[in-house]
């Protein structure tokens, strides 16, 4: 049941990796995540380098956010406009982080960074949500009504230029904020290999206050640009996505999606992001943790020798 | 396959001379044939690695046991190390270290363990062995810079070259890149041997040279050289191509699958 990987160099079990595609497409379905996060530490832990798990899974991540968006879109809960916008930064990002991505791998830091940037990200927002909904939970249990929620935006959304109208969000506000979180999500998305949907579903919620309904559907448009872009951009400048590795994982994450997406709507808000927040979490702190024990072996080889 | 071919890439050291001289000055010959059951091994979609058998005769005339000694070599490729140090308790990468050709594959497979065979001098000569294979290092440290990166190139005369040099052959063989087997040959009947290679599915492709040695009394007396082609064929082999020819319409067609893909499957699952 092995298939050698024509770029990755290695030979892997293939219903292993459908398994592990509709697994991670089941979850990005159902949080409105691109999922990249979850499959980049399970893919290096089968053996596949590091360099061509993050490149090859981007193009899993356009597959079942594509599939995902379908379906929202069909609910009428994608913002085209504000989504368009996050992706017009999240594409320069996109660019910025593939040539600092090349940059780190020259210099051997590229697994430091990836380590420090998951544990930094993931571990504070997945505390944050966690911490947000599980507070919310326990309202709701103890029977109390909640605590009168700061609806307010901050003001600074309201001092920039370029405002304009996001009807599905119910938001009139700048521009530059859903483009910023876009160029910043971009840049994520190259070096840690994911859409940065777990960055901006949260930002969307919180900072943005965009309308709930529409926030899921809207971070996949953007991830779908994004990632596409990165997708391309690996390809071309590191030629390091396995087309063979991908067409595998997607088969599986296309049809998890749809179930994820399908299942969404049965669960209270808070369950679903207190449920998110602890993924993010211990995903971040898996992978920060080996920045402090004692690697097994001192030396390791280096990718990326410039030929 | 049954002469004594100059070995194709020069193993450093004038090794044929020794042969002749040794053949000169014996009245007997005694010398090693040997062949490969597969001189190619094609890389496809079910590529897993893939074992070689390596046979072969010594004619021996003389009273004198001889050891048979194989090595396989693969393509050479540099490599680059980092080693973790520990700072402030987080552990981190230090500047990268480059040895400008190491093999991507080596094994040796012996009757006896090499150091039994021959002594270390002639072993370092005739670079049999993972502790005297060949690691290109220029004679001086200095670091060269590459697309903005400074990396070390390691000195051979620096003192922690041999650290460096013993990872890159641990971190090889942890990949079953390198191996030694110092029973890897053995004789099936009088003069007649064989000993199997064992290629890894991380094994790189390109040309392999095998040597096969006749040792006695701890000096080479013949040698015999083979070539091994391992590529990738067919449906690999385009992919590959294309993804290093054309990278972008490589990228682009990607996105395209995936997306449609994608497409695909919500149809599917809206019409049901």
């Amino acid at each position: 049941m092995d298939i050698y990987l024509p770029i990755a160099e290695v030979s892997v079990n293939w219903p292993l990796l459908v398994m592990l595609g509709a697994l991670v497409g089941f979850v990005s379905g159902l949080f409105g995540i691109g999922g990249g996060f979850l499959m980049a530490p399970v893919l290096v832990f089968l053996g596949i380098p590091p360099t061509v798990a993050v490149a090859s899974q981007a193009s899993h991540v356009v597959a079942s956010s594509t599939s995902g968006v379908i379906r929202y879109s069909g609910m009428k809960a994608v913002d085209y406009r504000i989504g368009g916008i996050m992706a017009v930064g999240g594409a320069l990002g996109a660019f910025a982080g593939v040539e600092l991505f090349r940059y780190l791998r020259l210099l051997g830091q590229a697994d430091l960074v990836v380590a420090l940037s998951y544990l930094l990200f993931l571990g504070s927002i997945g505390s944050m949500m966690l911490y947000e909904s599980l507070t919310q939970i326990l309202h709701r249990v103890r029977g109390e009504t909640p605590p009168r929620k700061e609806r307010r935006r901050p003001m600074w959304l309201y001092g920039l230029p370029f405002r304009m109208r996001f009807p599905r969000s119910g938001l009139y506000i700048s521009a530059i904020p859903p483009f910023g979180l876009g160029v910043f999500a971009g840049i994520l998305s190259a070096i840690m290999g994911v859409g940065g949907g777990f960055i901006l579903v949260p930002a969307m919620l919180y900072v943005l206050r965009m309308k709930a309904s529409v926030v899921v559907g809207t971070s996949l448009f953007q991830i779908i640009i994004t990632t596409a872009i990165t997708t391309v951009l690996q390809a071309g400048r590191n030629q390091t996505v396995d087309i063979v590795l991908s067409t595998i994982l997607l088969l599986g994450g296309v049809v998890g999606a749809q179930y994820g997406a399908r299942l969404s709507g049965r669960f209270r808000a808070e369950e679903m992001r207190a449920a998110l927040g602890l993924i993010v979490l211990l995903v971040g702190i898996q992978m920060g943790l080996e920045l402090f024990v004692r690697p097994g072996d001192l030396f390791l080889l280096a990718p990326g020798v410039a030929d | 396959m049954f002469q004594v071919l100059p070995p194709e890439p020069p193993p450093q050291i004038a090794a044929p001379e020794i042969i002749i001289e040794r053949s000169a000055s014996t009245t007997q010959e005694v010398r090693v044939a040997a062949a490969l059951t597969d001189a190619r091994v094609d890389v496809d979609s079910g590529f897993r690695g893939a074992s070689i058998v390596l046979y072969g005769a010594v004619f021996n005339p003389s009273d004198t046991p001889a050891d048979v000694v194989v090595v396989v070599r693969g393509p050479d490729a540099p490599v680059r190390l980092v080693k973790k140090t520990r700072s402030m308790g987080v552990w981190l990468n230090s500047r990268p270290v480059l040895f400008e050709g190491a093999p991507g594959f080596y094994m040796t497979a012996s009757t006896r363990p090499l150091s039994d065979i021959a002594d270390f001098g002639q072993l370092r000569r005739l670079g049999v062995g993972v502790d005297h294979l060949r690691i290109d290092a220029p004679e001086e440290a200095r670091t060269v810079t590459r697309y903005g990166v400074r990396d070390v190139v390691i000195s051979r005369l620096g003192e922690d070259y041999l650290d460096w040099r013993r990872a890159v052959i641990r971190l090889k063989e942890a990949a079953a890149l390198y191996d030694t087997d110092p029973k890897g040959v053995e004789f099936v009947d009088r003069g007649l041997f064989r000993a199997e290679v064992e290629l890894p599915a991380v094994a790189p492709t390109g040309k392999y040279y095998a040597e096969v040695w006749l040792f006695q009394e701890g000096a080479p007396v013949s040698v015999s050289n083979l070539t091994l082609t391992v590529e990738k064929v067919g449906l690999e082999r385009d992919i590959y191509e294309f993804a290093h020819r054309r990278p972008w319409s490589y990228g682009v067609l990607c996105v395209l699958l995936a997306a449609m893909t994608g497409y695909a499957a919500s149809r599917v699952f809206r019409s049901r």
